[in-house]
């Protein structure tokens, strides 16, 4: 891909437009389908609250791929984006929305680093030591 | 049951096809309600598919270490992308467990992912940090 983006003169400091996406047990479910994991932690009430959990939650990598939809989007190409990494502090549930936001932290000659983070509109950190690498050349 | 004399064993999944349609369910999935959003390419986070998950399924089914998918808390999550991955690619998923830890009643258990495409290369390498509630069944 040609895209012109990450724009020539990233600087630390630049933010990420903050991407906001409500995460219904209908997408859970259609997630768990699409990558094959159907532990019932994601399914099933009954099981979630029986290992202590408040009810189903959502998959962290769900929530990690909204994470790394934020910076692709900054970035302009998934390919540009070669490391990325987070914590799955707290649950994400269902119904509620999560809102990913990131900032440049540091710019080498190709790569500007990101700290990223992801909470939820119960006021949680669902994703935090979020780090992300994106190559800024070619 | 897990414990620490398990570091280091290797688990392999050979032959994960990198499937566009499963790519584009995945995108749809991911998306939700706010209609698919693509870059015209695989997600990065598309590793939990065809790395990730067959990788840690070996673990899994490893009769030694007697853990259940079920309850698993998945605690941490890291990816490198040395190289692209596209549709079309066949890998080679594999995982090493890297660490064993207990605390307060709880394991934790570390694996090194990776995936290496038809053409040898590594397109993706990643390490979980997984909370096995109770150490096992």
């Amino acid at each position: 891909m040609s895209d012109p983006r990450p724009p020539g003169e990233v600087r630390i400091g630049d933010e990420l437009t903050p991407l906001s996406r409500t995460v219904t047990q209908e997408q859970i479910n259609a997630y768990a389908e699409a990558s094959g994991d159907h532990n019932p932690i994601h399914l099933d009430p009954e099981f979630a609250r029986g290992v202590g959990l408040p009810g189903t939650i959502a998959h962290g990598m769900l929530d990690m791929a909204i994470l790394v939809e934020a910076v692709g989007r900054w970035a302009g190409a998934y390919e540009r984006v070669v490391e990325l990494g987070c914590r799955f502090s707290k649950p994400l549930l269902p119904g509620e929305t999560i809102t990913c936001s990131g900032r440049v932290v540091a710019v080498d000659p190709g790569t500007a680093t990101l700290q990223l983070e992801a909470t939820s509109s119960r006021g949680e950190r669902v994703l935090t030591n979020g780090r992300a690498v994106v190559r800024t050349g070619d | 049951m897990l414990d620490p004399s398990h570091v280091g064993r290797h688990y392999v999944a050979p032959g994960q096809v990198i499937d566009a349609e499963r790519v584009a369910a995945y995108v749809a999935a991911v998306s939700g309600d706010d209609g698919a959003f693509s870059l015209g390419s695989v997600p990065p986070t598309f590793a939990a598919v065809y790395c990730m998950m067959p990788a840690l399924a070996q673990v899994f089914a490893d009769p030694e270490l007697g853990l259940d998918l079920a309850g698993l808390i998945h605690v941490e999550q890291s990816f490198e992308w040395p190289a692209p991955v596209l549709p079309e690619d066949v890998v080679d998923a594999s995982a090493e467990l890297a660490a064993v830890e207990s605390k307060r009643g709880l394991t934790f258990l570390t694996v090194d992912l990776a995936a290496v495409n038809q053409a040898g290369e590594t397109v993706c390498r990643g390490r979980s940090l997984l909370l096995i509630r109770g150490g096992g069944r």
